[in-house]
């Protein structure tokens, strides 16, 4: 951590509350920590803007529900802002918002100009101190609402020492008829795109550690080959081939990834440095070995082996030595997916026959769960900053892809068109 | 199947009449024309009957796969080996592949769908692997055997039941070549 974040990090626990002991901070910044209460009223819009009232209101609840969501922070209910003066943006009767329980009080400004262009400003306040903290202005076209409103949530987000979250985008399989392809969304399921437009089917997309690349396995010639699509160029890669080939990860250090193979008979895991090409086989293993998935370090990664009977989590290095179990318990374990703090797995467990996603804590070596017998959940995948997962389940008939926080709470659908799986959240957001 | 499509028949019949009958009953008696059905005499074909050799000439790859001249075999939950009762079946599919030597056939595994979607692809592996292993140990040439898996991404049977996970658990031979 260094110094400027920091000092940010001791900004916001000033803010919210005494700070404890300096040694505690890191873990209590990303769990417990109390929300921040954030008011935001109706902004002001000028003529242009009412006239087309959808685009405000979409700016306005796009905004509302990326700050309920980030569990940094805690709405004020608007119910209640019927009991204080109108705000006026011109005088702030801050003792008016106090007594509402708001610490942060978010002032909205949206023009649409004569070109149908949007300007969205926004100015923050400290509501004890009286005190404007900071402010921005977006511009865009009429149909970026939606990001104009995410980026506006993210600066909010950098301005309390914490990562961009809301622009951030997943990749997944969306099925609908024959074809299975790549598609990818923004974090709240809105904004699809898809990618591939192959009539085969495609599996198990990830991102690489620049969000510019997209790997996947398609069937397209008849087997299961790794691909690799640069989102930017167009261009698709031929990564790996022959046998079954999938499950790839990008590191989050340097320009490689681990995925499966087979191209030697048996499922392996291997490493290729993506800059030369070169190929490293890291297990050696007659049994089954699949799903690697990095640690944030780099240093370590989790993976699947049935070398046990029945399929478990493990841990290597990343020159395959040092190959320690982690799972003791239950028959079959899958999908490990390494928090971005790196204290976590989060992975899927069947028990009879029900599929639920548990998280082990590597530190206290605690396994928690985390869906309850509700349906299939498979495929878990942290958001860039570790307070949330998502992950496909079939608890409403069709798989979708749902969202949940880090302690179970909060579970809501993000898709429902269709059939939608597999999903990859970015590791990372710039 | 012309049995069948009879019993169709006269089942559409039945139930056209009867709904006439009500009709009738109901609404004002407006005469409708008599379709006049005529049946069709049921004819003996005597098919030739064709040696083995005769049905593999005449018949494309589609037929052959259609026909499921190789059976498919099943497997248990989350296992690869292959079961006592399935010997029977690779048997018989490596007889005929060695009958006809120029045909090149891929085998594909198949999971139901209690297990991920990652190590399905490696189970179903595992299971084609074993099919083949099995028939290169009945004599054929393991090189015109190629392999493919495609997990629980392809199930053979909608059911939620163990029947139907039994029929997904599977190794499909594919005739790519004759």
């Amino acid at each position: 951590m260094n110094m400027r974040r920091t000092v940010l990090t001791l900004a916001v626990l000033l803010l919210a509350w005494n700070a404890p002991a300096q040694d505690e901070i890191t873990i209590r910044i990303k769990e417990g920590m109390p929300m921040i209460p954030v008011a935001l009223p109706a902004f002001q819009i000028n003529d242009a803007a009412v006239q087309k009232g959808n685009i405000p209101a979409t700016i306005y609840e796009t905004l509302w529900k990326d700050l309920e969501f980030s569990r940094i922070f805690k709405m004020v209910p608007r119910e209640h802002y019927a009991y204080i003066p109108a705000f006026n943006p011109g005088s702030i009767r801050f003792k008016d918002w106090a007594s509402l329980q708001a610490n942060i009080l978010i002032s909205g400004q949206l023009e649409i100009t004569a070109d149908d262009r949007l300007i969205f400003s926004f100015k923050v306040y400290e509501v004890a101190s009286e005190r404007f903290i900071f402010g921005r202005n977006f511009g865009g076209k009429k149909d970026l609402a939606r990001l104009i409103a995410h980026k506006a949530a993210d600066e909010l987000l950098k301005h309390f020492g914490e990562k961009p979250l809301f622009t951030s985008k997943i990749v997944y399989i969306s099925e609908s008829g024959n074809d299975r392809d790549v598609y990818i969304m923004d974090y709240d399921g809105h904004r699809p795109t898809r990618i591939t437009f192959s009539s085969a089917l495609d599996m198990l997309p990830s991102w690489s550690a620049d969000n510019e690349k997209i790997l996947y396995t398609s069937y397209r010639n008849l087997s299961p080959e790794l691909f690799m699509f640069n989102i930017y160029s167009g261009k698709t890669e031929l990564i790996s081939s022959g046998g079954s080939n999938y499950a790839a990860d990008w590191s989050p250090v340097g320009d490689r990834i681990v995925y499966t193979s087979s191209k030697h008979g048996n499922a392996e895991i291997y490493l290729k440095d993506m800059k030369t090409g070169q190929e490293k086989r890291l297990t050696f293993n007659p049994a089954i070995d699949t799903s690697p998935c990095w640690s944030p370090s780099g240093r370590e990664i989790a993976f699947t082996s049935q070398r046990g009977g029945t399929p478990q989590i493990y841990i290597m290095d990343s020159e395959g030595s040092n190959i320690r179990r982690i799972t003791m318990e239950g028959t079959y374990h899958d999908s490990p997916a390494w928090s971005p703090d790196g204290m976590r797995l989060a992975f899927v467990s069947r028990i009879e026959n029900r599929f639920d996603i548990y998280i082990y804590n590597l530190k206290s070596n605690e396994i928690s769960k985390l869906t309850e017998n509700a349906g299939r959940n498979e495929n878990p995948s942290w958001s860039p900053d570790g307070r949330h997962l998502a992950f496909s389940s079939n608890r409403g008939g069709r798989y979708q892809i749902y969202l949940v926080d880090y302690d179970g709470r909060n579970v809501q659908p993000i898709t429902a068109a269709g059939e939608n799986k597999m999903p990859k959240w970015q590791k990372s957001t710039k | 199947m012309k049995k069948w499509m009879l019993l169709v028949v006269a089942v559409s019949l039945v139930l056209m009449f009867s709904a006439c009958g009500k009709k009738a009953a109901q609404v004002a008696p407006v005469q409708e024309p008599v379709v006049e059905k005529v049946e069709e005499p049921v004819a003996q074909v005597e098919k030739p009957v064709l040696s083995e050799e005769e049905l593999f000439q005449q018949k494309s790859l589609e037929e052959l796969n259609r026909d499921q001249i190789l059976k498919r075999i099943n497997f248990d939950f989350d296992k690869y080996e292959i079961r006592d009762d399935m010997k029977a079946i690779l048997q018989a599919n490596a007889n005929w592949l060695l009958k006809f030597p120029s045909v090149e056939v891929l085998i594909e595994g198949h999971c139901d769908e209690r297990g991920t979607i990652e190590y399905n692809i490696a189970l179903g592996e595992k299971r084609a692997e074993a099919a083949r292993n099995y028939l290169a140990s009945l004599g054929l040439n393991a090189a015109k055997v190629k392999i493919i898996s495609y997990g629980k991404s392809k199930p053979l049977i909608p059911g939620v039941d163990e029947a139907s996970y039994f029929q997904n658990r599977r190794a499909e031979f594919v005739i790519t070549k004759k």
